[in-house]
This record gives structure tokens, C-alpha cells and sequence, in this order.
């Protein structure tokens, strides 16, 4: 009796999965026509065409990276958003996982002759799967922890490490405060480092959106809201919790290969620093937590603030003389941002933004 | 050998007596709100910065006494702002107290990098008062730090007394243990907590008070130190236990001062001491030495 149930159930899974291929381009339509469809392949499409718009020197050396760097900086917010947003494991030290990568990425090119292209690609993979390990062995003694502490346990781990690998009298084995310097690019052509972080983002965010909706998805929303109701309703909390810091932990170990090799080296403060854990916080509640598409237009908004942000001071000085340090002067701004943002509108602003936009399309439509 | 011995005895009981003073305040707050407060780290730094430049200034030249106790009232109001203005609106959800505290804790680190004292390292032993050392069995004991040890013991004996006998403190342990009864009781929960915290950050400061001026300012970023080696002695002790958070100070202590004499690289492995002591607790013991049962 049992045997005849399972082989149903399967039957019945297989033939929804057939029948989703089989409708995909009309699940396809019907999703385009909706306003965040239109709107995403909108975004998606003058992504697209970007690059083509100048080959000038300024441009794709100057302009494009900006674009490159935001790239990296939505996959890592989106892998902070899915454990911190939709399982609501609060995690402050997503640095270690981005450190991690970049550094076992770059101590495998430099040092163990991954420099062929086939080379950085497995270096990539494999600082991930590194950043992976490092979710497990951090996840399993601080999932003990809830909540807040979570919080702070995360955040202890990732100082620690940072002191480590500052330390001199662990030089030999860790490089000290020089890191690694002098690592190939992604690519030599800007363009061509655009579009392969333009697949892997877009490939991250159809991962962790499905994620997001499917059942896992649900199984940890639901540890979120309520941890023992998750728990008595059968629910292994601790497992599930697992498998989200190494989901997580996967995307953010990508974003730190790809920024290891966008930056051409590694060293303690740029990779381990509060600030790359605090970029991810900014950037995830500037879009809206637990929506991970809001990751995206944060990180984006983000990047362009800052650049603008230099820009301007740039602007002031030859203009007025003003000799303006932004670079001292940006985090500041970013924290109280972050400070006002979270008091004043703890859902985001640019996802309201957005839900007004789509307001407005309605009444355009007539509907 | 004895000196060895005696190094490792004096300096755990300095850095137990520091951290136990850090520690209270930061369990205090725990205990009382549920609030978990990332920028008490932050007030330890601020108040070394604040007598940084109060020495500087011309209006105060020569008035140590009053400098010090301009910053300790600076950093108490700081505190009770930060909690009037950050905590309070957003008690009912942890995660963003835990995200704003964090966030501030960021911007004065980054205000005082823009400040004119920026990153570099300085001293001030003027507010010293107490010089020189005396040899005791080959070590060379700091009177500053003997004087910061005796006053650490008596703050936290008077401390204890304010909890317990105090009407304040009585009504401070009284929203701990059951926050509406309190209320239903005529207690203002929501100023008992403004008081704590505003007790919290005076004690971080007098923390600094004690140590910094035999020590250095290393930097804006020494804030975040002290918060996860406070958040160990947290750990190790109970959450919310008062009694645990002054153990598990001075265990804390002695453990980071053997790594450090006795173990080769020993200032190298001293860094992970808050974080092994973390992971031991969590494993064998969750609800700490002193804790209550569950770990909320």
C-alpha cells in the first residue's frame, strides 16, 4: 500500500514538472505582462544593451565597472537577504564568507598556477565551496544562538578572523596586512567581465527567488515567523538553518571570488572588514529585507551613491577649490542612512517606491 | 619564571576588572529590555576620544577633575539618547534594535576617523594619577593599574548594593523579572530603561576613565574589541546575570593573560580567546555559568 502512495506522489511530481516545461513560454507572457515582469526585463534589457552603447576608453573602463562592482555587491546583499530576511537568521559577520573566498580564490592563482582561464574558473568554484565549509563549521556552534546574539556571535567570528589575518607573527601563512596583490581579472576587457557577472547575477537571482518560493523557501519563512510552531509541526529547524547558512554562505563565497578578481587583490580590511558585513546590511534594507529582488536595487542605488558621492567631490574641487575628502566622509554618510532608514521606514524605501510606481501604472492602464 | 607567574596573575586580574566593569552594564541592559545594545563597545572608545580633546581644550586646561566628569556625563547622555531616540521607537522588533545600535556604533567609529584625531594612536597619560611601578617578585606593577583594580572592585560592590537595596534598583529588578506586572505595579518600564541604559554607558565610560589613560587610544576601531570580548564574558556568565558577567570577567581575563605568556604566538592566539570560550559555552553549557535555564 505504501510502495503504490510513494510511486504516485513521484507520478504526480513528475507530471507538474512536465506540464511547467511544457507551459514555460506561457508562464513566460503571463509574467511579462505583470508590472515587476516588465519592469525587470525592462531593467534586464537596458542592462543588455549598455555596453554597446560607447567602446570610449572613459566609458567601459570607468562607467561599465561601476555597473560590474554593483553585479557583485546584489549577489552577496541577496545571499545576506535569504538568511537574514527570509530565515531570519541575523548575520553581522557576512564578511568572513566573502574574505574567505576572495582569499582561498586568490592564494589558488597566484600560488598553485590556477591562472589559466579553466584555472580561475575552478579557483572560483572552489573559493566558494571554501566559503561553503566555513558556513557549516560557523553555522553548526552558533545556531545555538538566536536572534540577536546570532548577531553578535556572527559578528565576533568575523573581527576575530580580521585580527588574524592582520596578525604579523602569522604572516607566513595567512599574508599579513599586504594580502595577495597582482591577480588576473576576470577578463582583460571590461565588456566581457560586465557580461559574465551579468549571467552569474542573474542566474543567482533565479536561484534564490525560486528559492524564496518554493517549499524550502516557505519551511524557512515559517522558522522565521514562529520557531516552535515551525518546530512542532514536524520541522527539523536546526537542519533547515544549516542548509541556509551554506546556501547563503555559496552566493556570498561567489560574490567574494568575483570581487577578489574585480579588484585584482586581497587584503584583510578590504575583504574582512565590518564595512563589506555593513555594505551587505545597507544595501538588503535600503531595497526592503526579505524581498530579494529589493537586494538588487539596493546594491545598485547603492554603488551609484557612492560613486556620485566622489564624483561630486571631485566636481567641488575643481570648481571651488573645496578640497573635500568623500572618501573620509562617505561611511558616515552610509551609517546614518542606514540609522535612518531602519528607523524611519523599516521596509525599505525603494521597494514602497516601486509599489507606488506600480500604483500609478495601474491608473495609466485603467484598471 | 615568577615573574612569568606574576605577569599572568596581574595582568588577568586588570583585564578582568575592565571587562567585568564593560560587561555589567552590557548584561544590565540585557536583562532588564531584552535589548542587545552593539554600540556599548562604541561608548567605551567614545569617552577615551572625549578626554582626548577635552585635554586639548583651552577652556579646561589644568581642570582634570572637571574633564573628567564633562565626559562621563557626555557619554551617560549619549546613552540615554540612544535610547530615546533609536531603541525605544523600535523595542518590538529585535532585529532592527540590533541593526540601528550596529549602525551607530559604525558612525561614531566613522565621526571620530573625520575628526582631526583621526586613526592615528594617542596617549593620555596625563589624566594619569598615579605614576610609576613598583617591583614586586621581578614584575614591574603599574600604580594606575593597582588604583584602576581597587576601584573596579568598589564600583561593582556599590553597584551590587544599588541593585539590591536602591528603590531604583529595586524597581530595575523588578521590570527584569516581569516586565507588565511592573507595570501594573506603577513602575514606568519605559524610564527604568532609559535609566539602564544611561548606567550602562557610565559604566563603559568609567571603564575607560580607569584604563586608557595607562593604556593607548588605538584607533577608532578599538570599540568592537571590547564588545565581543564583553559579549564572551556574557556568554560565559548567563545572559542577564550580574554575578556571572563579574565571574566570567575575570575568567576571561586570566584565560587571555596565560594564552598570553605561556603560549608561543601567545598574542596571536589571545584574539581567539572570546571566540573558543563562545563556541566551549555554547556547546557544553548554553544558559552560561550563572544563567537562567533558557537561552531566549
Amino acid at each position: 500500500m505504501k510502495k503504490i502512495d510513494q510511486r504516485d506522489i513521484k507520478l504526480f511530481k513528475k507530471k507538474i514538472i512536465k506540464e511547467k516545461v511544457n507551459n514555460f513560454p506561457s508562464y513566460f507572457k503571463s509574467w511579462v505582462k505583470t508590472f515587476t515582469g516588465s519592469l525587470t526585463l525592462f531593467c534586464l534589457l537596458i542592462l543588455f544593451v549598455l555596453p554597446f552603447f560607447s567602446r570610449n576608453e572613459s566609458f567601459t573602463h570607468v562607467f561599465l565597472r561601476q555597473f560590474s562592482l554593483a553585479m557583485i555587491f546584489s549577489i552577496f546583499a541577496a545571499s545576506w537577504d535569504l538568511l537574514t530576511g527570509i530565515s531570519g537568521q541575523i548575520s553581522f559577520g557576512h564578511a568572513i564568507f566573502f574574505g574567505i573566498a576572495g582569499y582561498l580564490c586568490a592564494y589558488l592563482i597566484k600560488y598553485q598556477n590556477f591562472a589559466s582561464p579553466i584555472g580561475i574558473s575552478l579557483a572560483i568554484v572552489i573559493g566558494a565551496l571554501g566559503a561553503v565549509l566555513f558556513g557549516l563549521g560557523i553555522g553548526v556552534p552558533c545556531l545555538r544562538l538566536k536572534g540577536p546574539y546570532l548577531a553578535l556571535g556572527t559578528l565576533a567570528m568575523s573581527l576575530i578572523l580580521l585580527k588574524l589575518f592582520l596578525m604579523g607573527s602569522l604572516a607566513d601563512w595567512l599574508f599579513g596586512s599586504e594580502g595577495i596583490s597582482a591577480l588576473p581579472s576576470l577578463s582583460d576587457d571590461p565588456v566581457i567581465e560586465y557580461f559574465i557577472l551579468f549571467i552569474f547575477m542573474i542566474i543567482t537571482f533565479i536561484i534564490l527567488i525560486q528559492v524564496s518560493k518554493s517549499k524550502f523557501g516557505t519551511i524557512l519563512k515559517s522558522i522565521r515567523d514562529d520557531e516552535v510552531g515551525a518546530d512542532a509541526s514536524g520541522i527539523n529547524t536546526t537542519n533547515y538553518k544549516i542548509y541556509a547558512f551554506m546556501l547563503s554562505s555559496l552566493f556570498a563565497g561567489l560574490a567574494g571570488s568575483f570581487y577578489a578578481l574585480y579588484i585584482g587583490a586581497v587584503n584583510p580590511t578590504g575583504n574582512f572588514g565590518t564595512v563589506i558585513s555593513f555594505f551587505a546590511i545597507l544595501m538588503a534594507s535600503l531595497g526592503g529585507l526579505s524581498t530579494i529582488s529589493g537586494a538588487a536595487l539596493g546594491a545598485f542605488f547603492f554603488i551609484f551613491l557612492e560613486y556620485g558621492l566622489i564624483e561630486i567631490g571631485g566636481a567641488l574641487q575643481v570648481q571651488w577649490g573645496l578640497v573635500l575628502d568623500i572618501g573620509l566622509y562617505k561611511y558616515a554618510i552610509f551609517a546614518l542612512i542606514l540609522i535612518l532608514v531602519i528607523r524611519f521606514a523599516e521596509h525599505g524605501i525603494l521597494r514602497p517606491l516601486l509599489e507606488h510606481l506600480k500604483d500609478l501604472w495601474d491608473v495609466l492602464l485603467g484598471r | 619564571m615568577i615573574e612569568d607567574i606574576m605577569n599572568m596573575l596581574f595582568n588577568g586580574t586588570l583585564t578582568g576588572s575592565i571587562y567585568a566593569l564593560i560587561a555589567m552594564g552590557y548584561s544590565l541592559v540585557y536583562g532588564v529590555g531584552g535589548i542587545m545594545n552593539l554600540s556599548h563597545g562604541a561608548y567605551f572608545m567614545l569617552t577615551g576620544y572625549l578626554l582626548l580633546w577635552m585635554l586639548d581644550s583651552p577652556f579646561l586646561a589644568g581642570l582634570h577633575w572637571l574633564t573628567v566628569i564633562l565626559a562621563l556625563i557626555m557619554v551617560t547622555i549619549i546613552g540615554g539618547l540612544t535610547y530615546l531616540l533609536l531603541i525605544k521607537p523600535l523595542q518590538d522588533s529585535h532585529v532592527a534594535v540590533v541593526i540601528v545600535t550596529f549602525g551607530l556604533a559604525f558612525l561614531l567609529e566613522q565621526v571620530i576617523i573625520i575628526s582631526p584625531s583621526g586613526t592615528e594612536v594617542w596617549s593620555i597619560g596625563e589624566l594619569r594619577l598615579f605614576q610609576g611601578f613598583t617591583m614586586i617578585l621581578g614584575y614591574p606593577v603599574v600604580h594606575q593599574y593597582v588604583f584602576l583594580i581597587i576601584m573596579s572592585m568598589i564600583t561593582v560592590l556599590l553597584f551590587a548594593l544599588f541593585i539590591n537595596k536602591s528603590k531604583l534598583g529595586k524597581s530595575i529588578r523588578a521590570v527584569s523579572q516581569d516586565r507588565e506586572a511592573a507595570e501594573l505595579m506603577g513602575i514606568n518600564a519605559n524610564r527604568i530603561l532609559l535609566y539602564t541604559v544611561m548606567i550602562s554607558a557610565f559604566l563603559a565610560g568609567l571603564a575607560a576613565y580607569l584604563y586608557l589613560p595607562g593604556a593607548t587610544l588605538d584607533g577608532p576601531a578599538m570599540g568592537w574589541g571590547y564588545l565581543t570580548n564583553s559579549f564572551a564574558v556574557v556568554i560565559l556568565g548567563g545572559m542577564g546575570s550580574l554575578v556571572g558577567s563579574v565571574v566570567g570577567a575575570f575568567i576571561i581575563g586570566y584565560i587571555i593573560s596565560f594564552t598570553n605568556v605561556f603560549v608561543p604566538y601567545g598574542p596571536s592566539w589571545a584574539h581567539l580567546v572570546p571566540i573558543i570560550v563562545i563556541v566551549i559555552v555554547l556547546i557544553i553549557r548554553p544558559q552560561g555559568l550563572f544563567g537562567k535555564k533558557e537561552l531566549r
